[in-house]
């Protein structure tokens, strides 16, 4: 685990942005988000819209949380449940063989393919590693979760 | 302290929850008026059918890796239409058989329909349409010729798309 408070912050900043930058864009254009979201064949579109409309500024909020240091673990842990969720989301779309956009930054979004849950993994390491850095006790089952 | 992190977390989400609908009531509005079908189709003839946007429809141009179908009228396709588009009007394809024009289109390439914009059903109609003749998935460009054009992209005129 990586202890460099230098490092653990640059991790901050980076998935911090990502997420507001990925947050922003998305509440601009909530219509497209909801778009990519049915592209995915899964939800209904009414539960596509409400998603398109509230995951947007859960990202962004948490993104934000993350970089300014309040509820930071919290914030933390939500990106990485979110980043597992969509490593799993590409993985299931992969098997199913839709060649779908991944949704993930609104127009700059590009497939939802091999490459994505790479990039997706390394920000779940980054956002993990902030969400265990912290001391505290630990939740039974979830290490690092307090 | 599980429940510090669930009291954190339902901070977060609620305050999403709250934010996202009070920063879109219009759209909420206009989604439960049912005036939202264009755009958001309904999962019953979602399969089959991708949506996209300007950057993948432009992606899609660029590598020649699509073709693309203006399911506008002859007369609007001959004012303007993306390059080497096929013309092939909605209200055509309603009397016909279409199994010629997707025969017509060569393996491997994405087929890629646009209408003049967002608000226009029929390209989405005759995604349906040919998505029913046997195309494996069949991408509409919902922003459609307006977005096209607006983005200031390749654009020819004429009749004949041969």
């Amino acid at each position: 685990m990586i202890r460099n408070k230098h490092v653990l912050c640059a991790f901050r900043l980076i998935i911090g942005g990502l997420f507001i930058y990925a947050g922003v864009i998305k509440i601009a254009d909530p219509l497209g988000f909801a778009r990519d979201i049915q592209n995915y064949r899964i939800l209904p579109p009414a539960a596509c819209l409400f998603i398109a409309l509230a995951l947007p500024w859960f990202e962004a909020l948490s993104g934000a949380f993350l970089i300014v240091g309040i509820f930071k673990r919290t914030s933390a842990w939500l990106l990485s449940f979110l980043l597992a969720g969509f490593i799993v989301l590409v993985i299931i779309t992969m098997a199913r063989g839709l060649d779908v956009d991944c949704g993930c930054f609104g127009s700059l979004s590009r497939k939802a393919d091999g490459r994505l849950i790479l990039e997706d993994a390394v920000m779940l390491f980054m956002a993990l590693e902030v969400a265990l850095s912290s001391p505290g006790r630990r939740i039974p089952g979830i290490p690092g979760l307090r | 302290m599980t429940k510090r992190f669930f009291e954190e977390a339902g901070l977060i989400a609620g305050l999403s929850v709250v934010l996202g609908l009070a920063f879109h009531v219009p759209l909420i509005r206009q989604f439960l008026r049912g005036g939202l079908s264009p755009g958001l189709i309904s999962t019953e003839t979602g399969p089959g059918i991708i949506l996209i946007t300007l950057a993948e429809a432009e992606d899609l141009f660029a590598g020649r890796q699509g073709v693309f179908i203006d399911a506008r009228s002859r007369k609007d396709f001959s004012t303007g239409h993306i390059p080497a588009a096929k013309n092939f009007p909605f209200e055509e394809a309603k009397g016909k058989a279409i199994g010629e024009v997707v025969a017509g289109i060569p393996r491997g390439k994405a087929v890629v329909i646009y209408c003049s914009g967002k608000d226009c059903p029929t390209g989405l109609a005759l995604a349906v349409l040919l998505r029913d003749q046997g195309l494996d998935e069949v991408r509409v460009f919902m922003g459609g010729w307006d977005e096209w054009i607006a983005a200031g992209l390749p654009a020819e005129r004429g009749n004949d798309q041969e």
